[in-house]
Formats: structure tokens, sequence, C-alpha cells
């Protein structure tokens, strides 16, 4: 079914610069991505990356003083009759994103449940709301299936529920509300804003599991925008790693995590402790996240890359092919770069996950 | 980093117990019958979800809050009931804290090297100005920033140093016990690195004992010698890092240790994890009582939950482990 799919998101060469009282800051800087229908891409990075800038772009949804200077958002989707249709959301006006994207056909859950339900409002209100909004659905048919979206995130007596406002539900169960209210117009594409960040363990794993299960029901796209690699590795299909307003590292989710070639997804997948490791001391990644007022020549990683090259400081790397789908923008993967190779560390904890993957039946 | 078990412990907590009476007809049970023991240079990990009391014991144990009953012994000295000068005067130098949210616990409107030497001048601790700035840049230095960094102000920092500070003004009065709540939650994941490696230098060098609490297993399980899992104000398991990670009992701990997602894909992609309710699962943590697994390891249940319990942890245990 390879040839079949469909591509929902292409963005191409995002740019886009904030003006700010301290001069502009260049968040993105040439970021593409990609995404078909059905699938689950993860961006991953730390914050201030430009992780939720990029999505947020996507939904038409930037500050004010931010400015796109280049590039495109190609989003895909079919009108009721069932006649494709592209756009580019960057040329559109906010009134138009507004009407047919926002709610209707892309939809987004933020990280904090508390801030982006409105409290003066019941949960019931609040997932009727975008439905007789965008589709002009009758009240009381939109009240039936507000109860069954309620049902579908797993919220017991929904009946009950609908009349109840944000404060009277637990964290776990607004961001199932949520969820709800993004699913009710049926979008094509869910962005997920670090969904579990605010939440606990145990409840982050039942609402991960929740997101995956409806994503097979109804065979919509997800963006995960996260920092947690284990999150990463039970979702995604697809990640992209993004720094400095940059993605530098692309690829299948078995190329990420078990054949990493940036040295920062190096960092990132060893500074997170797995339950294995016994090593004494954890490996970071020193020094802190560039600040993008200040912009650099060359490679944004290089001041906190122990494996940084000269050319690093005089020249940006371009984005090295792997394989099909993985690429990676360092210099390390020039073919006139000294050989590196990752951390011992991580080679042993690469080691012991596809250990662990042959024992779970899996040929890697 | 040995630590002696067989010394005096440094923080004694029996029996404590913290109710908020929020009216006349509820009461809020926050901490509910907990006792632990921490000794000189150990770390202990506080573990469970929200709610669960574990802030509100190390607010109780640092006397922030009045504990409702309950013993506290801290370096020999009770520190439950009224405090007396002296014991007022060990307690608030010897015991520390380190928050959360370093934006919000900085004063925005001081100087870090004011908000590090706060309790220089509180105590009298130096004699003179100069004694007080070489403290300040000795401790500056040993959390890793730089001497200009004393005379800036916290928002002029990133989220780690600003954790830095927090943690040198914590260490400056060279406290016995840290209490360190969340104090890594708000970093990003190359920060958190960072800073937990800083704290077991600091730990190796100055034999300082940390009450780490935290949400995160498996941080808590990088740093902790031993960990006391939390849920509902009721200490339900406790035990050295191993005993708990390698042979949980209780079925709340094993559905917290099973919802850790792995960065592993292949093996996380077909991973369900355990679930765990408490209304549903027929357990009383009220008519628990400590049992005694082995070595250090103790479970609160009834002695026939135990029985069930161990007679099917053996199986499972094997079988959770891959």
């Amino acid at each position: 079914m390879a040839e079949a799919k469909e591509k929902i998101l292409e963005i191409r060469d995002l740019d886009i610069v904030f003006q700010t009282t301290a001069g502009p800051v260049h968040a993105i800087r040439g970021v593409d991505l990609d995404l078909y229908k059905g699938e689950t891409v993860a961006v991953v990075g730390e914050s201030g990356s430009g992780k939720s800038v990029t999505m947020k772009a996507a939904m038409g949804i930037l500050a004010s003083n931010a400015r796109v200077t280049r590039g495109t958002i190609q989003f895909g989707y079919h009108h009721g009759d069932g006649t494709p249709e592209r756009v580019d959301i960057l040329t559109k006006d906010k009134k138009w994103i507004r009407r047919h994207i926002n709610g209707k056909r892309i939809a987004m859950v933020f990280q904090d449940p508390m801030t982006s339900l409105d409290p003066t409002m019941t949960i019931g209100k609040q997932i009727m709301e975008g439905m007789i909004w965008h589709y002009k659905t009758p009240k009381k048919e939109a009240w039936d299936k507000a109860v069954r979206l309620l049902k579908e995130v797993g919220i017991e007596e929904p009946e009950k529920r609908m009349k109840n406002y944000p404060h009277q539900l637990s964290g776990g169960m607004r961001q199932r509300v949520v969820i709800a209210i993004a699913l009710s117009c049926n979008p094509d594409l869910l962005i997920c804003d670090e969904p579990t960040t605010a939440l606990d363990v145990t409840i982050q794993a039942k609402i991960i599991e929740l997101i995956r299960r409806i994503q097979k029901e109804r065979g919509i796209s997800v963006i995960y925008i996260t920092h947690d690699l284990g999150v990463v590795a039970k979702v995604a299909d697809y990640v992209n790693v993004m720094y400095a307003g940059k993605i530098v590292e692309k690829g299948s989710i078995n190329e990420i995590f078990y054949d990493p070639r940036h040295p920062y997804t190096w960092g990132l997948l060893s500074a997170m402790p797995d339950l294995d490791t016994d090593d004494d001391r954890l490996y970071t990644i020193p020094g802190s996240p560039p600040n993008l007022l200040h912009e650099k020549t060359g490679d944004a990683f290089a001041p906190r890359n122990r494996y940084a090259l000269e050319i690093d400081d005089k020249a940006e790397p371009p984005m090295f092919k792997i394989s099909d789908t993985h690429y990676a923008a360092t210099w390390l993967l020039d073919p006139r770069a000294p050989k590196v190779e990752m951390p011992q560390e991580l080679k042993e904890r690469i080691a012991r996950m596809r250990k662990e993957a042959q024992d779970h039946g899996s040929k890697l | 980093m040995a630590v002696n078990y067989n010394a005096e412990p440094i923080l004694t907590v029996e029996g404590l117990k913290q109710y908020f009476k929020v009216s006349s007809s509820f009461t809020v049970k926050a901490v509910e019958n907990v006792s632990f023991k921490i000794y000189p240079g150990e770390t202990y990990g506080l573990v469970g979800e929200s709610g669960s009391g574990k802030s509100t014991i190390g607010r109780s144990v640092i006397r922030l809050y009045n504990p409702t009953a309950g013993k506290i012994r801290f370096d020999g000295t009770d520190i439950s009931g009224k405090l007396s000068r002296e014991a007022n005067q060990s307690l608030r130098t010897q015991m520390q804290m380190i928050f959360q949210d370093p934006m919000a616990s900085l004063n925005p409107r001081k100087k870090v090297e004011d908000i590090i030497g706060e309790g220089l001048d509180i105590h009298h601790m130096c004699r003179n100005a100069r004694e007080r700035e070489e403290k300040i840049q000795a401790i500056l230095k040993k959390v890793g920033l730089a001497p200009e960094h004393a005379s800036r102000y916290p928002h002029q920092f990133s989220g780690g140093q600003r954790q830095r500070v927090g943690i040198a003004r914590a260490l400056i009065m060279n406290p016995k016990l840290i209490i360190a709540d969340e104090c890594i939650s708000a970093l990003d994941v190359s920060i958190q690195a960072q800073v937990v490696n800083l704290m077991k230098d600091i730990q190796q060098e100055t034999g300082t004992a940390y009450l780490f609490i935290a949400h995160d297993l498996s941080m808590v399980k990088y740093i902790s010698d031993r960990i006391g899992v939390l849920h509902l104000g009721h200490l339900l398991e406790t035990g050295t890092t191993e005993e708990i990670f390698e042979h949980p009992i209780h079925p709340y701990t094993r559905s917290l240790l099973s919802a850790i997602p792995a960065p592993n894909p292949i093996v996380e992609k077909g991973r369900v994890a355990e679930s765990y309710d408490y209304k549903t699962s027929g357990i009383d943590y009220g008519k628990g009582t400590e049992h005694l697994v082995e070595g250090t390891h103790y479970v609160k249940c009834t002695d026939e939950e135990f029985a069930r319990w161990t007679g099917a942890a053996g199986l499972d245990a094997s079988s959770a482990q891959e």
C-alpha cells in the first residue's frame, strides 16, 4: 500500500523570525517535515528548539510578532463531497484558517489541560461548541455526539459529566476532555503538544494508550511534540529531532533509536536514564540550549558538541542521507570527516536494547 | 559513597500524620502513619503520583507544617513538637530545601549573592563581609557557576543555572540533610542529567543526605539508595532501589513501574502498562501493617494480601523482567 500513501502535511523550508524588543530572534531556520495519512510523527527537542512554533505555524496561530520569511506549509484534505484539496496555509488569512482548518481539520491538544479549557463553561458546552460552529449541527445531535465522545475517551457516566465544569475533574480527566474536544469535528490531523508533560506517569500511560487507540480506530495522522524519548518510543512511526530551530536528524523510529547518527541525538538518548543503567554518572550534553538572539555561523550545536570539527564553526552542515528515510545534519557524516563512533555507554545501551527487542521476537 | 547503615539515622520519622482541616466537617488526611529513616550520606527517594502526599512529608519534616501526630527525630533531637530555641536553630541550619520551580523560589528583586548569602546573614555565620564573599564564591564554584554570576539577578539565568543557584543556597549552610522537592521536574532532559550529576558529586564531597522527592521513577532509580512508594498518604512499599525495581510486591508499585515508557520502540510498541485502581482493587490501605519481605524491603498490607502477592510474586517478577 506504499504507493497509495496520501500526504497530509508537507512543510518546506519554513523560516520564522520573531521581532522582539531585544532584536530579531531567528526561531525556525529552514524546517522540512512530511506527514502521511494514518502515521505518527514525533518532534523531539529541548525547550526553545522551535518544535511548538513550527506546529503553531501549521495551525495559523503564531504570535503577532512572528514573521514567516520563507517556506510553504501544504495541507491536503478532502471536502465533504470527497474532492481532494491542497492549500498552502501560509498564504491564507486568519479568518479563512479559522473557518476551514482550526478545529475542523487540524485539531490541537495542549500541554496543560487547566489552561486550555474554559473554566466558566461546562465541558459539554465546550465539546459541542466546535460542531455547532463548523458544521451547524443541531443542538440535540451535538449533545448526543459529545456524550459518545466522552465515552470514547474513557470517561464514565458521560451524561453526568457533560454538566461539570473543568475544576470538578482531575488532571487526567481534563486531558481526556481536551482530546474529546479535539476529536469533535473529526479532524484529519491531531497535533499533540506535550500532552502528558503535566500529568503523572500512570495517567500518562493511559492517555498515550488512548491517543494510540483513537488513531488506529479513526485512521487519523498525529504529530506528537515532546521531549520525553520514552513517550516517543511508544507512539511514533517517524522521529524528527530539532535543535535551535532546525531539524538535525530525521528517520524512522527504529533508525533513530537503534542507529542514531547525530551527536545531539546521542546526547538525548544517553542523558535519559533507562531502568537498566548502572553507570555511576549520567552522560550529559554540556552547556545549555543556545540563545537564538545571537546567531552563530556554522553548526548551532557545535559549542556543546564534544565531537565538533573545525568546519562546524564555519559552515552549516547539510542534511546527509543515510537511508531513504534517515537523514542527519552533521559534518561527521561527510566522507572527508574523521571516523567518530558514538559514546561507549550509548553503544552498550543500544546493544542491550537490540537484544531486548530480539527477545520480543523482532528481527533487527 | 558507601552509606553507613550502622550509624545513627540522621532523620527518623515515626507514624507521621498530617491532616488539614478544610471545614468543620471535612479534613484532608494528606499523610497517614508514615515511618522511615534516612542515614547520613544516603539518598532516600520518595515517589508517588500527585496528591500522594510526598511534598507534604517533605514540608512536615522541615517544619513548614506542624505535624498532626507522630515523631520526627533529626540529628538526635526531637523536632516534631514545639521547637526549642536550640532545636529550631539546628533545624534551620542543618536541614535545607531545594524547590521545584527555580523561578518561583528565588526572589526576583535580589542578586544571586544575596539570595545565597541570606542564610549566612540570618544566622550571623560570617564575621565580616570578606568572609561572606569568600564563602559565596566557593559555593558558586562548587555548583558550576562563574564568580561574575554573583551580582546578577535570577531572571538573567537559564533554568538549569537557576536551579544551581537553588542548590548553592541550600549548600552554603553545610546541611546534613537536603530535601529536594521535585527539583529537576521543571528542567529539560539534558539539563536534568547535569543537575543530578552535580547533586551526586556534592554528596560525595560533603556527605550530606538527600530526601529526593519526585514522580520520575527513572531519575529516582538513578540517584537513590533506598526508595519509598507513596499513594494516598500511605507509604506502601519501601526498600533499596534494587529491591523495589527487581521485586515490586505491591500492585501499585508494579503499575507505577510498568507505566514508565522505555526508550526502546520495538519493546514499547507492544507493551500495555499494568493498570491499578484503588477503588476497584479491594485493598484498604488503612488496614495494612508493615510486612518484611527481605532485607530492608517492607510492604504495607494485610496478612492475607501479603501471602497472595508474595506467593505470585516469584512468577510475576520473572516475567516482568523479560
